[in-house]
């Protein structure tokens, strides 16, 4: 491989790259994120591998794996370019009808394409209606590349705005382009990226660090690892105009060990930039010097929190601790140090190349550009969506998101993982920025969009993101490692059906100390879920403390499972599936659940079929007695007894 | 370089030495090194020492084991070329090959990087990537992120913990099966989300989750 040594190097490199590529030659892609990963697209890839091989079309059909799509739900995903003929849910058995009409006579396999409500089939993967209302500036080079070849990125015009930085622009010029930019920090606070390289470039002292958090803990988000796994190089080649911006000649990349393909693949893309002179020593032949060294953190939510993962970098237990020096100025052994998100930085070359004034131009008043959400939970089409800032829940959710699973009525959507908050289906018009967010007692955090049903209980989902953080807490300061524990103990009591009179105003009173006296982030944003869902959902609370009872049926010690006598058809489901055997009947006997021996595992609510729909789940209220056993003849509409 | 050369050969020396003390002698140097002992050797081994075949055997497999964990351990400290702050890279380096942080690893570690053993002590308590016991030939993690949470995932877990018998964090006395629980697989759409040895199963019946644990041997 040659080394690039200067500007025109990596241009001619450039158009070498493009003229061995025929735009017109068809080229087979998969996707291998995670969610097509966990779905069996490495089998799919093979068998398109053997089958064009075995059809000897090797020389005239390319195969590409490439980063997530982040269609998740209907994976694996395979898009055939050039005509981006989008398959979704594409089986190794599906294979060779897909490789003969791809590749003999541009057919279609229309089993394989989008359905739209109306029936009707898309072919053409930027009509679909969870892609057509994105706006994939960051996130949309993920389908076109595949992340193991560094050639992909420089084709589509990849380390063009590292060049335009060293050669074109002053330091100070790149400060100002970001600062005029009005980039926020996609990583949860939302603080101006502008300010903060300042600050670093500002501050006292030869030696100054970047670093790229990759450390993305929150439950439920997953697009720092999906821009990591299928783009790596958008983030170096941010972090490397921001190393030049800042003065830095050394970078780490924290990510967690958890995503052990986005280390690897983040790793490969590193030995690449170095051999091609794009990072080390005097890279492209401007003076400039930086390297970037990879951490890999070994799971702990706290250590996402900047100066607990500065510690961690530093080889230390990584515990946050107090900033009243900011670690802009005191960061990694005490030096300056400048900590952005994963996808703060992949924005930065977006910025350079097309201009501060462009980017400006996209989102709100305050909140500039776009944010990629994970759209999870009970949501149709699940995935990574990037939409411009502004756009409103109820857009992301029913425009893009597809409305909700099998037809259930929408209650809160969750955002900002735990240290965010619920909002109601009265806030579902809200625009989506750092701002309003904020105002609406939710934030914006990493992007996590959790849609939740009528089927979640609000008290139930409080505690579960309560118990997390109890869990994940340090323990290095008082009001975090005890406050949230008593929190968890009242949170339990309240599910656990014995909630007394008061609990509310105890957890709201616990919430502004914890929130109002914690050291880091972590415990001065972890009583927000309790604190929305209280706000939003109090009723909820009121039934579970006052009524003993459940809305949702989710809270074990508050439910009971009952089969109604008029709808039991004595099909023996449920009597053959209960794991403890609590539920007694024959043929043609009605199915009666022992109480006592019930553990509510759901196991029968679930086999019920929904032609019968017999297994019901009462809370609040006594369960109706039981009829004599033995004795009682399944009722059968319409049939002789 | 050939000084961590050196301190690793003697770590080498004296693990293996304490893991063979109070037997009547050391048959460290005859049998070191060979990759299986013949039975013929073994046999005589036992008739030399006066003691039986399979306790000769017993001490072979665990001078060797020991002598690889600590020769690994060697190796990966050698790679980071004795940097203290890659304490934790380290430790997930031999977590990853070894499955566990024997006592013994630690100490090494710890004294080759000249960091106190309380603080290897305290990463590998606080990280949740490590484990002080050993775990079990087959990974069953369950996803309790948020979306696989409001999707049932605590009932997913109970079914896989009566399935297995055991609780999250536990290890099946065969040493079978561990059982662990994730925050967030990144799979969402499939929730709720049980990986068994790296394979991914959405949300399953009562019925496949007992098939998915009685395929594992």
């Amino acid at each position: 491989m040659v080394r690039l040594k200067s500007a025109a190097d990596l241009e001619k490199k450039r158009a070498q790259i493009l003229s061995k590529r025929d735009p017109n030659k068809p080229c087979i892609t998969v996707c291998s994120g995670t969610g097509c990963h966990a779905l069996g697209s490495d089998k799919v890839h093979q068998a398109i591998v053997s089958e064009l091989s075995r059809n000897g079309l090797k020389s005239k059909v390319d195969v590409r794996r490439t980063g997530c799509h982040g269609f998740c739900e209907r994976g694996p995903i395979v898009v055939i370019f050039p005509a981006e003929i989008c398959y979704l849910g594409v089986k190794p058995g599906d294979v060779p009808e897909v490789v003969s009409k791809t590749s003999a006579d541009k057919e279609l396999v229309d089993r394989l394409l989008y359905k739209d409500a109306s029936g009707e089939r898309i072919a053409h993967e930027g009509e679909i209606p969870f892609y057509k209302h994105q706006r994939r500036i960051v996130f949309g080079s993920n389908r076109l590349i595949d992340p193991k070849n560094i050639d992909d990125y420089i084709a589509l015009g990849g380390y063009s705005a590292l060049a335009k930085v060293l050669f074109e622009m002053s330091p100070e010029e790149v400060l100002e382009t970001v600062k005029r930019a009005n980039l926020r920090g996609r990583g949860g606070g939302g603080f101006p990226a502008g300010a903060k390289w300042e600050t670093t470039r500002n501050a006292p002292g030869d030696i100054k660090y970047v670093v790229v958090n990759a450390d993305e803990g929150d439950p439920g988000a997953f697009m720092d690892r999906s821009l990591l796994e299928g783009n790596p190089h958008s983030v170096l080649e941010g972090l490397i105009i921001g190393a030049y911006a800042i003065g830095s000649h050394e970078g780490f990349v924290y990510v967690r060990q958890e995503y052990p393909l986005a280390v690897s693949n983040l790793t490969l893309a590193l030995s690449q930039v170095r051999e091609y002179g794009l990072l080390g020593k005097n890279i492209l032949g401007s003076g400039f010097d930086f390297d970037v060294g990879v951490h890999r953190g070994a799971g702990a939510f706290v250590s996402g929190e900047s100066s607990a993962l500065m510690t961690a970098i530093e080889g230390i237990v990584g515990e946050p601790r107090p900033k009243y020096i900011r670690t802009a100025v005191s960061g990694i052994w005490e030096r300056p140090t400048n900590l952005n998100n994963v996808e703060t930085w992949a924005n930065v070359p977006l910025i350079i190349n097309n201009g501060s004034d462009w980017f400006a131009s996209i989102g709100t008043e305050g909140s500039k550009g776009t944010k990629i959400f994970s759209l999870v939970g009970k949501v149709n089409n699940t995935g990574l969506v990037e939409v411009p800032m502004g756009m409103t829940l109820r857009e992301i959710i029913y425009t893009i998101g597809g409305g909700i699973r099998q037809g259930k009525k929408f209650k809160a959507v969750q955002t900002g993982g735990p240290s965010g908050g619920c909002l109601p289906e009265s806030l579902i018009d809200l625009p989506v920025d750092f701002d309003e967010l904020t105002k609406a007692g939710s934030m914006m955090g990493s992007g996590g969009m959790i849609v939740v049903d009528e089927d979640t209980c609000m008290a139930d989902l409080a505690r579960y993101f309560t118990t997390f953080l109890a869990d994940e807490s340090c323990g290095k300061c008082i009001p975090c490692r005890v406050g949230l524990e008593q929190m968890v103990t009242i949170l339990d009591r309240i599910c656990g059906g014995e909630g007394e009179t008061g609990d509310i105003e105890l957890l709201e009173e616990l919430s502004e100390v914890v929130q109002d006296v914690s050291l880091c982030a972590l415990g001065q944003t972890a009583p927000n879920p309790v604190l929305s869902t209280i706000r939003y959902f109090r009723d909820e609370y009121e039934a579970h403390i006052e009524q003993k009872r459940c809305p949702a049926g989710v809270c074990k010690a508050l439910i009971s499972y009952y089969i109604d006598p008029n709808k039991c058809s004595a099909c023996g489901i449920c009597l053959r599936e209960c794991p403890v055997e609590a539920i007694s009947g024959a043929k043609n006997l009605v199915h009666i659940i022992d109480q006592e021996k019930c553990t509510k595992c759901n196991t029968c609510f679930e086999v019920c079929p929904t032609r019968f729909s017999a297994v019901v789940k009462i809370s609040g209220e006594p369960v109706p007695a039981a009829l004599p056993l033995g004795t009682e003849v399944v009722r059968k509409k319409g049939k002789r007894e | 370089m050939a000084r961590g050369k050196a301190k690793a050969r003697s770590i080498y020396k004296s693990s293996a030495k304490e893991k063979s003390r109070g037997g009547k002698a050391t048959p460290t140097q005859t049998i070191m090194g060979s990759e299986r002992v013949p039975e013929s050797v073994l046999t005589r081994v036992s008739d030399k020492l006066g003691i039986p075949v399979s306790q000769v055997s017993h001490m072979v497999e665990t001078i060797g084991r020991v002598a690889q964990e600590a020769g690994d351990t060697d190796r990966i400290v050698e790679k980071y070329r004795g940097d203290k702050a890659a304490l934790i890279q380290i430790l997930l380096e031999i977590q990853r090959e070894n499955r566990w942080l024997p006592r013994d690893v630690l100490m090494s570690v710890s004294k080759n990087l000249g960091v106190p053993i309380g603080r290897a002590y305290r990463i590998a308590t606080f990280y949740k990537a490590f484990s002080l016991t050993p775990q079990g030939r087959h990974q069953v993690s369950v996803c309790m992120g948020t979306a696989c949470h409001v999707r049932g995932a605590p009932r997913l877990l109970d079914r896989v913990a009566s399935t297995l018998s055991i609780n999250p964090g536990e290890t099946s006395p065969d040493q079978k099966f561990t059982l662990h629980t994730v925050n967030c697989l990144g799979c969402c759409a499939l929730g709720p989300v049980i990986v068994v040895d790296g394979d991914y199963h959405g949300n399953p019946t009562p019925k496949e989750v007992e098939r998915i644990i009685n395929r594992c041997d």
